[in-house]
């Protein structure tokens, strides 16, 4: 729990709540209710633009239709790109996922005034900007790469570890772990720095000032949505791929 | 800011959800309807290809049949003057053959009446000049 700035009391225009969090307590388990609600709305933003999109079908598309072919296609020349011709196609939902989800979450935390409706404790944001978020996506991400390659080649998977030269074995392990911390850390640290220097930005100067590092964080959030989703790609195409096309034992 | 809890696993778990349900009602139909279309847009373009090389060998085909018609035609006009320059010479030749023997004819008639008044003018001089010399003779 920490507080970066201390708004005073008598100015209450704008403060900074960062580690205050809306406590839910379901059995003996506690959670973030706050990321649940946001994160709610963007599962439910994303199911009801895709029910609509999908209702009525056309092959001249119109309107929503159009918008979600449009991002259906974008997502699939992302895995296009990152995996290749041959293996994309069973990869598109999740990557797709990845990228929608994190996409959405960013932009509904930068473009809607959450801070209208008051909660009791913390408040409502990009559920991105929860650790838990960003590492459950990214244990996700390291969980479909080990799968990737297992499925793909079975306990040979591990021969990339020593493949080009044993003595490389411990920073391949490493990378096992360095892989998901860097995804996760990189989209928390961005999304919550973001908005951290807009809510600054805000309570120093309320009005103008903070609007081109507004559209500086709608630009992060875009960035960094494609990066996680592109560096998923790539970490599940490393793992088919292997190091080159040597024996695929067992 | 780093506290770690239940939201971790139930996040994980609302995220696959959230992509099984995408799959089914976002991936699986607008991927369907995205591919449907290109197949459509591809058997149309092959279609249309297979048309146009239709209409253009149809084309073709009427081009070398109208040249075929054309040499027909112009060696249908190129037979019909020669034919029409030999009858023209024969019946030239025939008018020339007759007029050449009607004038004959008539050179043989002219010569024989010429020769027939001769004969009359010559008896009816010799009777004359018989009449002449009776008559001067009848003086003496």
């Amino acid at each position: 729990m920490l507080n970066f700035i201390v708004a005073p009391n008598s100015f209450h225009l704008a403060s900074l709540e960062v580690g205050h969090h809306l406590y839910w307590q379901i059995g003996n388990l506690r959670v973030h209710g706050q990321v649940f609600l946001v994160s709610w709305f963007v599962i439910g933003l994303l199911v009801i633009a895709s029910l609509l999109a999908t209702r009525n079908v056309q092959r001249v598309p119109r309107g929503i239709q159009n918008l979600m072919e449009y991002a259906l296609e974008y997502v699939r020349e992302l895995s296009r790109n990152q995996l290749g011709e041959k293996d994309y196609r069973p990869w598109v939902p999740f990557i797709g996922t990845l990228f929608l989800f994190i996409f959405v979450s960013n932009w509904s935390g930068a473009l809607i005034p959450w801070k209208l409706i008051k909660l009791p404790e913390g408040e409502l944001a990009a559920p991105t900007n929860d650790i838990n978020t960003t590492v459950a996506l990214a244990l996700l991400v390291s969980l479909a790469y080990f799968y990737a390659g297992f499925s793909k080649k079975g306990l040979g998977y591990f021969a990339k570890y020593i493949q080009p030269t044993p003595i490389l074995l411990p920073i391949a392990i490493l990378e096992d772990f360095t892989k998901p911390l860097s995804l996760s850390f990189r989209l928390f640290g961005n999304i919550l720095a973001d908005e951290l220097v807009v809510a600054v930005l805000v309570l120093l100067v309320p009005l103008f000032v903070p609007l081109p590092v507004m559209l500086l964080g709608l630009f992060t959030s875009a960035i960094q949505a494609l990066v996680f989703a592109t560096l998923a790609a790539a970490y599940i195409h490393e793992a088919i791929e292997g190091h080159g096309e040597e024996e695929h034992a067992p | 800011m780093f506290d770690f809890d239940a939201t971790l696993p139930l996040m994980a778990v609302q995220f696959l959800l959230l992509a099984a349900i995408l799959n089914v009602v976002f991936y699986k139909p607008l991927t369907k309807a995205i591919e449907d279309r290109s197949d459509y847009i591809r058997s149309n373009e092959a279609d249309a290809r297979e048309r146009l090389a239709k209409a253009e060998n149809l084309a073709k085909q009427y081009e070398s049949e109208l040249a075929e018609t054309r040499r027909q035609y112009q060696a249908t006009i190129v037979a019909a003057q020669a034919e029409a320059h030999t009858i023209a010479a024969q019946k030239i030749a025939e008018a020339q053959q007759e007029a050449q023997s009607q004038r004959e004819a008539t050179q043989k008639e002219l010569d024989q009446q010429k020769q027939a008044a001769m004969q009359t003018l010559e008896q009816q001089v010799e009777s004359l000049s018989r009449e002449i010399l009776d008559k001067l003779l009848a003086g003496v």
